[in-house]
């Protein structure tokens, strides 16, 4: 298992999203700053899903305030967020 | 008066008023005409036929508003379509209503080529930025481009005449597509006179004036949140519209900073917003009022609203898509004497309850709710065996079963039919079991609506396995996540060696719902 970073930490969420939302899309390219909800990338469930990786895979809790799209709605976004969790 | 009159209308009296909010984008009723006049021009240029169909999948947005009242002021019939539906289902419904154009939200590219692929009739193709196609028999256009020249035309404020509901034809105007029993989209035909007069009837009982204003986050697609944008034009009031539910605090910023008089909202909304938020603890001093609708709101989570908000007053509705969708309300004063009401009939609709022989029964008795008025839908598109079961001399036998107080006041006490409710959308049982039973190693499926603090109902699956195979509920999500839309997806999967069933071979889901509420 590779060390936490700034980069893992945005390879692993990139992944996620790809995976998990974007099925039936490879086309398509994914840029860091691309607003989800914009792009119609992820809808409400779908957050859902997102933070519960998150918990999960860094082992921390999101709190109801912290559930905004300046934390969550881009991969830019998200490495700023979970990295400032881990203290990176 | 037809139904782009509302928006002539609030134009004259209110041209310079903000009718729509998104975001940081503002415009008013003056520009939402010129929009919608500008498109009109371009429409009527188009080799179409009067009251041909045109899909409009777009998400909310101020486009959408002047789409829908330009595609019916130009004489065709507007199909607005749930964004959120798979591609086949979208084509599926383009197919059925025969859709000669559709207005396209670019952020759905994703899905756009399997949606021409199977949409045959379609010849217009226009959207709100350049898309590849590869369809060689599809025009494309740009928004901007139609309406790269049109400036805002300056309207001096005047008084209008009032509306009356009864100088709207009955015309079919809009096709509203619902999930049927059979997992077959319906398509609802409502005409000028059923959206008109279910609008002014549910602008009177909300007491809406244009100093009204309310936060959109049900999509205009549905029938609920076309309510909305139609009762707020109607009044002249204002539509803030934020697509981000997901965020429920960006949604109450919103609805803090623009003032918002109005929140309208599902029972999922209500229970996120009191259970998972900083609602209760905010006081939204602008707040006048709460509607819900789209589904049975447990009586507990309606008295924690109120109890919440006492000032604030709330409106429990109940209606349908084939009732245009309102047909009952509960006066604010009335809702705490009467917990788990629907209400009394809006203004301009009566109720009966009717029994299977099709009399009224007496109070207290339960039957079928059945709804008369103006309101009630012209029929079901290409559908007459479904739409003679529902429709009979005119009423609209609900599929709902009621029972009405000595005060007049409705209680619903069950559903006729196998649709299960899931936080606002009506979900066909039948349509999850026929994609479950694509599946190689499923053998039986069976569907049920279980009870759901959130979303009101949930859905749950009660699975047997093909001999040999194995499978965890997460591998059965992901695959239906494929398949169908993500509010179909079953929260519950549980595998079972058989399904109890009647001597017919049919499932018996009395029975599988007591053994998997037991097993619980």
């Amino acid at each position: 298992m590779s060390a936490l970073s700034k980069e893992t930490i945005r390879r692993d969420l990139r992944q996620f999203i790809i995976d998990s939302f974007m099925v039936g899309s490879e086309d398509e390219t994914l840029n860091d700053t691309d607003s989800f909800l914009e792009k119609g990338i992820v809808d409400s469930t779908g957050v859902l899903e997102l933070t519960s990786f998150i918990e999960e895979k860094y082992a921390f809790t999101i709190a109801d305030d912290e559930m905004k799209p300046d934390n969550l709605d881009s991969v830019e976004n998200l490495v700023r967020f979970v990295s400032g969790k881990k203290g990176l | 008066m037809k139904i782009h009159d509302l928006l002539t209308q609030a134009a004259r009296r209110f041209p310079r008023k903000i009718a729509v909010v998104h975001q940081d984008q503002r415009a008013t009723f003056e520009e939402l005409q010129t929009f919608t006049d500008a498109l009109v021009d371009y429409l009527k240029a188009l080799p179409l036929q009067p009251g041909d169909r045109i899909g409009l999948l777009f998400e909310n947005s101020i486009e959408y508003i002047y789409l829908f009242f330009a595609i019916q002021k130009a004489g065709f019939v507007v199909v607005p379509i749930d964004t959120s539906l798979k591609a086949d289902k979208i084509a599926y419904i383009l197919a059925d209503c025969d859709a000669r154009a559709l207005f396209f939200h670019a952020k759905f590219r994703r899905s756009l080529q399997e949606i021409l692929e199977h949409s045959p009739s379609l010849r217009f193709l226009i959207s709100d930025s350049a898309l590849k196609t590869n369809s060689g028999n599809i025009q494309t256009a740009t928004l901007p481009e139609i309406l790269s020249n049109s400036s805002p035309n300056r309207i001096a404020p005047e008084t209008s005449p009032e509306f009356r509901p009864v100088d709207a034809p009955h015309e079919l105007t809009a096709i509203f597509y619902t999930s049927g029993s059979t997992g077959i989209p319906k398509g609802v035909m409502l005409s000028h006179r059923n959206l008109i007069s279910n609008t002014l009837s549910t602008v009177e009982y909300l007491k809406l004036a244009e100093n009204d204003s309310v936060i959109v986050i049900l999509p205009f697609y549905y029938i609920y949140g076309n309510s909305l944008l139609l009762t707020h034009i109607a009044c002249g009031g204002s539509l803030v519209i934020d697509n981000r539910f997901m965020y429920p605090e960006v949604i109450m910023d919103t609805m803090e900073k623009e003032k918002v008089t109005g929140f309208s909202g599902v029972p999922s909304n209500f229970m996120i917003l009191l259970n998972n938020t900083s609602f209760p603890q905010r006081r939204f001093p602008d707040l006048r009022y709460f509607t819900q609708a789209g589904g049975a709101m447990a009586p507990e989570v309606v008295r924690r609203l109120i109890d919440t908000f006492p000032q604030k007053e709330t409106y429990i509705m109940y209606g349908q898509t084939e009732a245009a969708p309102r047909a009952t309300f509960c006066p604010p004063e009335r809702l705490r004497d009467k917990l788990g009401t629907i209400g009394i009939p809006v203004p301009g609709v009566e109720i009966k309850i009717m029994n299977d022989e099709g009399f009224e029964v007496a109070d207290g008795e339960p039957g079928e709710i059945v709804i008369i008025g103006p309101n009630v839908m012209m029929g079901y598109w290409n559908q007459p065996e479904e739409q003679s079961q529902v429709l009979r001399d005119g009423r609209l036998f609900s599929g709902d079963l009621g029972r009405k107080d000595k005060d007049g006041f409705i209680f619903i006490i069950g559903r006729k039919k196998e649709i299960i409710k899931v936080g606002g959308n009506r979900v066909s049982a039948k349509e999850i079991e026929e994609r479950l039973l694509e599946n190689d190693k499923i053998s039986e499926a069976a569907v049920l609506g279980v009870e759901d603090p959130i979303l009101g109902e949930a859905i749950q699956a009660a699975l047997v396995l093909k001999p040999g195979q194995a499978a965890e509920a997460k591998e059965i999500q992901k695959y239906c996540r494929e398949k169908l839309a993500e509010h179909k997806v079953p929260k519950y999967v549980q595998f079972l060696k058989e399904l109890p069933k009647y001597q017919s071979g049919k499932v018996n889901k009395l029975e599988l719902a007591k053994s998997l509420k037991a097993s619980n």
